[in-house]
């Protein structure tokens, strides 16, 4: 019964939270983060909501934080040096809070066991905020932007520069070429970029460096591989994002729609192997990107993507063995049609390059789908669904394969306040066993996200 | 006391010069400019006004989902926010200020745009409207606003707050003008879209809410001009002979939008 008891729990406030949000309350005009403020509008202009861009923001965006088709600089709240104000500030600021206030995780076997791995116990703790990041990003001057994401993980203590570029925009003719130059995430322009879905990263459970529970994340986007290790001998865990989707890789990527709004390319080259700064495979990662879009009128968008990111001695699968080169290849797309939001991504990792004497272990092919439909219920309420598989490589001995399905509410009280509440399950439970991607039940989360 | 005044008036002498400012010189409109202008508003404005500007772009069902305003229908022809007579057709000047301007909380400003593009975007607008007689038309005659003769002072304010009640502005827009209203009959209005619409929307206390401008010659204009397509009424008639009321009136809305109602 007790294994009910989250998900009765989660039912009875996904009914309150509809029934609240079925009082009519209309949005408010309201600027809230940077470049809402900076422009005066609701942040509902860019957003579908926040995090995920509708197809105007998407073109500001790709347009290096510059109205869509214009080279205006963001010419709007300009000023001299000398005349800049605190309101002028808040122009280039925001910040971000958001985690889990409540958690829930449930497990098949309880430990002490003497053939459970770690310590998988059911569990109910507090913790909010989990992550902080404060943004500052904007025009410079004509066709030239700059964004830094300053994230400091609670839990884990670690504050980071998460990402940190600037960007040369329209270099030739409109829209012919933006330059990105930094640390950024390769998939922000796809059809499905890694750092805008609703259903926010949950980190794993690990006990005295036992992995209890499997994290609760984008299967598609994730390493896929178990027993990869990065170069200097850190193992990489199989469920982290990588590569094309990684979140932060330091490089060049230049973007641009020539043809019109119907195409869009990106091509890239960077460090790899997950290092910041230097780069000591020598060789490096490269990546192409094509993308369709059909975005007129009818309220209806639709778009798709599909890109190969070609890994060079970029990882390896034991700490004595030579480099590997690991490559992503995939494909993504979204439709949207007045309040549905539908979008998914299927992506195959490789692995190449391997010692002969390892091959008969070690599977060098894994593949992850993630798809998700959010559906804005009221102005104020959206309801999204999200599956992930994972179909694991790796050393046959340890990978195990997952399939979850999560389940969100989240009510806006304005556009940047957001209260959810989300519940995922576990699709392989009945399937037994001991290890994480078994054992784990469900998990019952209760949290805010917040913008200013 | 004396520095809110002195603030207010600032505002007034801005709100002059930015009307001024979108009295610029337009060319006739060519195939040529119709054709840049198509480029422009393809980059741009089709997000949220779709291909025919039917006001059904991609994005435009975000901006206020399941309230108004949605984006213009250019193919009607009708706008909100003119600087003409209820009824009447809208200048061409009233686009281009648009376009400048934007709409606050709706539509972000165009004003890095050079002011050639802006006029021709607004040539390639006016193709959208299927039944597009304008240059058929006499010249349209727009409300002049010019320069107010009534001095911004305490019983200005006093007087407008009385004008506010008088024209009954509280039934919709609350007591104290934030949009409160308790039985909140008003909950049931609707726009020409059928789109539910709410006082709030016309909050007098957020700046934001002036969508068709904050400044005073823009309160003006609303009042005198009404927005079509919404429940708010030309005030025209009723102030005809007595436009000092109006003058009033706005100067006691800009008293409620520094923070410190009446």
């Amino acid at each position: 019964m007790d294994q009910f008891r989250p998900l009765v729990l989660g039912s009875l406030v996904t009914v309150f939270a509809i029934a609240v949000s079925s009082f009519p309350s209309p949005p408010e005009a309201q600027a809230i983060p940077a470049y809402a403020r900076k422009y005066k509008v609701n942040c509902t202009v860019c957003h579908t909501r926040p995090p995920r861009l509708n197809t105007f923001g998407e073109r500001f965006l790709e347009n290096g934080y510059q109205m869509p088709g214009t080279e205006d600089g963001g010419i709007v709240g300009k000023k001299q040096l000398g005349d800049l104000t605190l309101d002028d500030v808040t122009n280039y600021l925001a910040f971000r809070l958001r985690g889990n206030f409540l958690r829930n995780f449930n497990f098949a076997r309880k430990s002490p066991g003497p053939d459970v791995p770690g310590n998988p116990e059911d569990r109910t703790d507090f913790g909010w905020p989990e992550t902080f990041q404060l943004f500052t990003g904007g025009t410079l001057t004509t066709n030239v932007g700059f964004f830094v994401d300053v994230t400091h993980d609670l839990p884990a203590g670690n504050t980071d520069i998460a990402r940190g570029y600037f960007s040369l925009n329209n270099l030739g003719f409109h829209n012919l070429a933006h330059l990105r130059i930094g640390k950024f995430d390769p998939s922000a322009y796809s059809s499905f970029p890694l750092l805008r879905q609703q259903l926010d990263f949950v980190r794993p459970d690990v006990n005295s460096g036992v992995l209890d529970r499997i994290p609760l994340a984008s299967n598609a986007f994730a390493a896929k591989f178990f027993g990869l290790f990065e170069r200097d001998g850190t193992p990489i865990a199989p469920f982290r994002a990588s590569l094309f989707h990684s979140p932060n890789e330091v490089g060049i990527d230049v973007h641009g729609r020539p043809f019109g709004d119907w195409f869009l390319y990106q091509v890239g080259i960077l460090n790899g192997a997950n290092e910041t700064f230097g780069d000591s495979n020598n060789p490096k990662d490269w990546y192409v990107m094509v993308r369709l879009d059909q975005a007129e009128s009818d309220l209806f968008s639709a778009n798709i993507s599909g890109f190969a990111y070609f890994g060079n001695n970029n990882a390896k699968v034991a700490l004595n063995n030579s480099d590997v080169s690991w490559s992503q290849y995939g494909v993504s797309a979204t439709v949207r049609y007045k309040m549905v939001d539908l979008y998914g991504a299927y992506v195959i990792d490789r692995v190449t390059d391997l010692p002969q004497a390892l091959a008969s272990g070690f599977d060098t092919t894994a593949s992850g789908v993630t798809v998700e439909a959010d559906v804005l219920a009221t102005d104020r309420l959206l309801l999204s669904i999200r599956y992930d598989h994972l179909d694991a490589g790796g050393f046959l001995a340890q990978r195990k394969s997952n399939s979850l399905l999560a389940l969100q509410a989240k009510y806006y009280l304005r556009t940047n306040i957001a209260l959810f509440i989300r519940d995922d399950f576990n699709l392989r439970k009945a399937e037994g066993g001991v290890s994480p991607a078994r054992n784990f039940r469900n998990a019952f989360l209760v949290g805010a996200d917040l913008i200013f | 006391m004396l520095l809110r005044f002195h603030f207010l008036t600032v505002i007034l002498v801005i709100g002059g010069l930015l009307v001024s400012n979108v009295h610029a010189i337009q060319t006739e409109p060519t195939p040529e400019i119709i054709a840049r202008g198509k480029i422009l508003y393809d980059r741009s404005c089709i997000f949220c006004h779709g291909v025919q500007g039917k006001g059904d772009g991609p994005a435009a069902f975000f901006g206020a989902s399941y309230w108004a305003p949605r984006a213009s229908d250019f193919t009607v022809g009708q706008y909100k926010f003119r600087s003409t007579a209820s009824g009447k057709s809208h200048t061409d000047e009233d686009l281009f200020r648009i376009i400048t301007n934007g709409v606050p909380g709706y539509m972000p400003p165009f004003v890095g745009w050079p002011e050639e593009d802006r006029w021709h975007v607004v040539s390639y607008v006016k193709t959208l409207h299927s039944t597009n007689s304008r240059h058929n038309e006499k010249p349209l005659e727009t409300f002049q606003i010019g320069t107010q003769n009534v001095p911004l002072t305490v019983e200005s304010i006093e007087q407008g707050r009385q004008v506010y009640f008088k024209f009954e502005c509280d039934a919709c827009h609350g007591h104290n003008a934030r949009g409160d209203v308790p039985d909140f009959e008003a909950q049931d209005l609707k726009d020409n879209l059928g789109m539910p619409i709410r006082p709030t929307d016309l909050d007098l206390t957020n700046p934001y809410s002036f969508k068709n401008g904050a400044a005073a010659h823009d309160i003006f204009g609303t009042l005198m001009t009404g927005l079509i397509g919404t429940p708010m009424p030309s005030y025209a008639d009723a102030f005809a002979q007595h436009e000092d009321d109006a003058w009033h009136l706005v100067h006691y809305i800009l008293s409620l939008s520094q923070g410190s109602g009446p």
